[in-house]
């Protein structure tokens, strides 16, 4: 009996040791840091004033929040921005009466319920007659990020998805063109921005040479408020395939060639058959595909940053480039900090709803 | 092996091709004099082919630059990193997988929970700490904010929970200590699950961006990948195209030699990283 509590001790005493190095350095380095950055959010806090005297920060509760996100005279409209409240109005309706009829499972009709009701809500939001928001570049900002992430994670899934279909075969063939496709994935973001700005030049990059030798005229494609956002989407594409495809090729491993052969004799073979057989059983890859590469991209920065500064017109301006530029170029850290908490909440949202998503079936 | 099998390779072969294209465009020009490059980008077959051929801007870049002095940061702080995750890692996702203690739920949530948190929410706080600290342009303060991430516990706590118990049930009848079961049991056995979070750990630390440029001010202590940054805005005035490409094609070489050596386990290492990070 003594025996046994003496090695139990043991064993936590083990456990604490081997744990500390890790408990400590996530202690310090991220948990600390977390709650720190909330607490900034709530203060003035100019990294300057700081830098000078330490005791130059003011509480101010939530104001930062409401500086970022909120305006005089803000009203709420049915039809601020019909298009998108209409279009949220029919994802209510549709997610109502699918799962009337039994279409939809529970958990889908509720997520595209609760998707379509924020869109019916949160566009509603504008500033009133004499109003403004207290800073009009916030939300366009947010906006553009949704931008390039609605370009970029179609752009992604589907190119990944009709590539992993097609390489879907142990050969060796196949596993070369893999390499191929996969390879600008390892580059680093600076790398992949360098290469694409000169790409992208109007007057020394290939697409502009191929173009002129062809008789056309190069686009201005960075500089151009058409195109600049179009060009980092490329650029980004070009660069994050590769997970996405291979994340598709081990779910596409998981199906048995038996439903193949199965289909073959329906006569389903080639594209029949990757949208009767492959598309359906792939669908759970698919969503947590596209959610993952949501996080991902939400959190676009490099792109932005080094091949368009934000600009034409701030057309480009993303969130994370936002929360850098007011905190270290307007050392504004307080409302920086109640940006990325903002940014946050929205990823941790998408976290859990993969968190969700991936365990619903495994 | 049929004939449409055939037509598919080659098929994809030309997706393939343009998908290399923007690399091969890259070494290429790096392979240029820059006074060519001045004039023209497209001498040879729209500049794919390095023609008239020099390799003066590789010479330039070590001869003076700063490039070799980055390319040395970032294996510093890329090597650091990698060993200071996989100690921590391995460790602690032993204890979360195999060893009984007071808490232990609670502990394991605590330890994952911040999977959930990304760098850029954290980004600001850290920097003032390491202001604070009078911490910042140094090794340590590159290196030890990344040793926090539970991307390495997580992939360590699954590996662990995979391995059956009665190997080291039979050390622990023998009367051999925890800390040597770790040590000579199970180390020897996590090492491909180490390999995958060594890799994935030296890729992040070497592409990292974010983090590097607000800590790192000095040039002395960029990275490459952020000094890579520093001079592509004014390639043109500055140090000539060529020479420009030539950092671009340093600072890729090392990830791209590891890809194409431990192909399987940076495919593998992504992936993870991917879809937890």
């Amino acid at each position: 009996m003594r025996d046994r509590s003496r090695s139990r001790m043991s064993q936590t005493q083990a456990a604490a040791i081997l744990l500390a190095p890790f408990l400590i350095t996530y202690t310090l380095f991220l948990i600390y840091p977390f709650f720190r950055g909330v607490w900034i959010s709530l203060h003035d806090w100019n990294l300057l004033a700081v830098a000078f005297n330490p005791d130059a920060t003011e509480f101010v509760g939530f104001r930062n929040y409401e500086r970022v996100m909120w305006g005089r005279n803000i009203e709420w409209g049915l039809f601020a921005a019909p298009f998108w409240q209409i279009t949220g109005l029919i994802g209510l309706a549709l997610s109502v009466i699918l799962r009337r009829v039994d279409r939809l499972s529970r958990f889908n009709a509720i997520a595209l319920g609760l998707a379509s009701l924020l869109l019916v809500f949160l566009p509603g939001f504008h500033p009133g007659e004499g109003g403004r928001w207290y800073d009009r570049r916030f939300w366009p900002t947010v906006g553009n990020t949704l931008v390039f992430v609605g370009l970029a994670v179609p752009g992604v899934t589907i190119s990944a998805l009709v590539l992993a279909a097609a390489m879907n075969r142990e050969t060796r063939a196949m596993g070369a063109l893999r390499t191929l496709f996969f390879l600008s994935q390892v580059l680093s973001v600076t790398v992949v921005t360098l290469i694409w700005q000169i790409m992208f030049s109007p007057r020394q990059g290939l697409i502009a040479n191929i173009t002129e030798t062809f008789g056309g005229t190069p686009i201005n494609w960075l500089t151009d408020q058409q195109f600049a956002m179009a060009a980092i989407v490329i650029a980004t594409i070009w660069w994050s395939l590769g997970i996405a495809m291979i994340l598709f090729l081990a779910g596409l491993q998981d199906i048995s060639q038996d439903i193949y052969e199965a289909a073959a004799l329906d006569n389903a073979r080639g594209v029949r058959a990757f949208w009767y057989v492959t598309l359906p059983n792939l669908k759970r890859t698919i969503t947590l595909v596209v959610i993952l590469q949501i996080i991902l991209h939400f959190q676009v920065f490099g792109q932005s940053h080094l091949m368009t500064q934000g600009g034409p017109n701030d057309t480009t301006q993303v969130l994370v480039r936002y929360i850098y530029q007011t905190g270290f170029r307007d050392s504004e850290l307080g409302r920086a900090s109640a940006m990325a908490v903002f940014l946050f909440v929205i990823m941790g949202t998408f976290s859990v709803i993969q968190f969700i998503v991936g365990r619903e079936k495994s | 092996m049929n004939r449409s099998y055939y037509w598919l390779v080659l098929g994809l072969s030309i997706p393939a091709f343009l998908w290399l294209v923007p690399t091969i465009w890259m070494v290429s020009l790096s392979f240029q004099p820059n006074e060519v490059l001045a004039r023209s980008t497209s001498t040879t077959a729209f500049g794919l082919i390095p023609l008239p051929f020099t390799a003066d801007n590789y010479a330039a870049l070590f001869a003076f630059g700063q490039t070799p002095w980055w390319f040395l940061n970032s294996l510093i702080v890329a090597l650091g990193m990698t060993f200071g995750v996989l100690a921590v890692s391995t460790t602690a996702g032993y204890v979360l997988a195999r060893m009984e203690f007071p808490f232990k739920r609670t502990i394991t949530v605590i330890c994952l929970i911040g999977l959930m948190v990304p760098e850029q929410a954290v980004f600001i706080p850290l920097y003032t700490m390491f202001a604070d600290l009078g911490w910042h342009n140094s090794y340590r303060a590159l290196i030890l904010p990344r040793m926090a991430v539970p991307i390495g516990v997580f992939l360590m706590l699954q590996f662990f929970r995979a391995i059956p118990k009665d190997i080291e049930e039979a050390a622990r009848l023998d009367g051999v200590g925890w800390l040597k079961i770790f040590w000579y049991v199970m180390l020897p056995l996590a090492r491909p699950a180490m390999m995958t979070l060594a890799i994935l750990t030296f890729l992040y630390a070497w592409n990292d961006y974010l983090w590097p440029l607000v800590s790192a001010q000095q040039q002395e202590y960029f990275t490459i990948t952020l000094g890579l940054a520093s001079i592509q805005s004014n390639f043109a005035q500055s140090e000539g195209l060529g020479r420009v490409m030539a950092s671009g094609v340093i600072a890729s070489l090392p990830v791209v030699i590891l890809f194409l050596i431990f192909q399987r386990y940076v495919v593998q290492a992504m992936t993870v990283g991917g879809s937890k990070g």
